[in-house]
């Protein structure tokens, strides 16, 4: 069993790739007059928790790199570094991906620490940077643990996700509209993931696909683009402020705040941690399917139209 | 990739792009009209119902009456954000007004005011009562 196997670090090499794509995408913009919008403190801020997240990675990535090597100790199984090893590895990392997202948007705790992503009420390649500092202490790295169980190498394990995060940077742009329709039918596209980042009723909780769209298909989660429901950025409960430390950490406080509030059962103390966001004891709090609800009383006839159509 | 080489092409990227975009303009403020704050203030509070809506002369904050009581919008970069002032301590700023929020995301928001829409703008706040908290939901 090989315990010392040596992949690049793609989101690192990508860096140059990044900026270069954000100055043509904004260029793009500021040629064609559409395609985006950029707003420079909204853009340093997701450039900023970009570096954090990079940061964080390397100060705390040791903890999860400990856990994968524990069960790559523990495990009995080894499917070797073959070239087909790794496709079936990334194929099924991204369905890995696709749970992690959902569970990232159901459960309070590990939104606490995606809800980051989602703060800016832009979509630009910079929004694709707006990633987690707090990642670590969602504890989700464990939906990663039968990968490696089945017997890919942790060094292989991180190394398709680094190339799941790469192939999402390019669809967070609105310079591009929709894609072939082959290619729109299997992979995420820059339509899909648009949907995926709107606060609209009919968008919310849906599209969790990393790089393969099929996933939300199969599960149910699929909401295709309306262009008459353009998407509106953001969270439900947008926050005011561009302080990185204040976007990094907000839900988490919140978090803190409810679970501490006085008069609560302990049940209800552990939903305002593990609930869907929106949970509150008393009613107080909407959650999606709520919002959902109250869009349908103000337009009925929304009634049965895509994103209103789940159960 | 060796760390310094990193951090010098990230600090130098994210200078470079900062330095773009404000020298082309994005930085501005989208100035709110009447219309824009109302339309501004139903994005974020879907379910209430607009009374009026009184843009600060700067454009940059607007008091908006509602059905429910009275909220704030004001812009937030190319944005908007909104709140109930329910929750809200008023405290005199040199500039004008400085509204605090019991809320790490959204800690305060300074208004800049005239002396005139000073007072105004404050005897509107304490005299009006307050909507029902927004919702909560983040996500």
């Amino acid at each position: 069993m090989s315990d010392t196997l040596n992949y690049p670090d793609v989101t690192q090499w990508a860096v140059p790739f990044f900026i270069a794509a954000i100055l043509a995408e904004f260029l793009w913009i500021a040629i064609k007059g559409r395609g985006g919008r950029y707003e420079t403190r909204d853009a340093v801020t997701s450039l900023i928790m970009g570096a954090g997240s990079v940061a964080s990675g390397l100060a705390l990535g040791v903890i999860a790199w400990g856990f994968f090597m524990i069960l790559w100790q523990v495990t009995p199984l080894d499917l070797g570094t073959s070239v087909w090893v790794i496709l079936l590895c990334f194929v099924l990392d991204d369905l890995r991906y696709y749970w992690v997202h959902r569970l990232g948007h159901r459960v309070r705790w590990v939104w606490a620490s995606h809800v980051n992503h989602h703060s800016s009420q832009h979509y630009n390649l910079t929004t694709a940077l707006r990633q987690t500092w707090t990642g670590t202490f969602s504890f989700i790295m464990i939906v990663r643990a039968p990968l490696i169980l089945l017997g890919f190498h942790p060094a292989m394990v991180l190394f398709v996700g680094g190339i799941n995060l790469v192939y999402q940077f390019w669809i967070h742009t609105e310079a591009i509209g929709k894609m072939p329709r082959w290619f729109e039918a299997v992979m995420n596209t820059p339509s899909h993931h648009r949907v995926h980042h709107g606060r609209n009723p009919r968008y919310l909780d849906c599209n969790y696909a990393g790089v393969f769209i099929i996933w939300d298909r199969l599960f149910g989660t699929f909401v295709p683009e309306q262009a008459h429901d353009r998407p509106d950025y953001g969270l439900v409960h947008n926050i005011g402020t561009f302080n990185p430390i204040r976007v990094a950490f907000h839900e988490w406080v919140s978090i803190f705040k409810d679970m501490t509030q006085p008069g609560l059962s302990l049940k209800q103390r552990f939903l305002y941690a593990l609930a869907p966001p929106g949970y509150s004891h008393d009613g107080s709090r909407d959650d999606s399917a709520t919002i959902r609800a109250k869009h349908l009383k103000r337009h009925p006839e929304d009634q049965g139209t895509a994103g209103f159509d789940r159960r | 990739m060796p760390l310094e080489i990193l951090v010098t092409m990230v600090v130098c990227g994210v200078v470079a792009i900062a330095i773009i975009l404000h020298m082309s303009g994005r930085s501005a403020v989208v100035p709110l009209t009447e219309d824009s704050a109302t339309r501004a203030w139903l994005r974020h509070s879907p379910d209430s119902a607009v009374q009026s809506a009184r843009p600060a002369a700067t454009g940059h904050a607007a008091l908006v009456t509602t059905e429910q009581g009275m909220g704030i919008v004001w812009c937030f970069g190319a944005d908007t954000i909104a709140r109930p002032l329910d929750t809200a301590k008023i405290e005199p700023h040199p500039k004008g007004l400085c509204l605090r929020f019991a809320d790490f995301s959204t800690p305060s928001v300074t208004i800049i005011l005239s002396s005139e829409e000073r007072a105004v703008w404050k005897d509107a706040i304490t005299a009006a009562p307050s909507p029902t908290v927004l919702s909560q939901k983040t996500g």
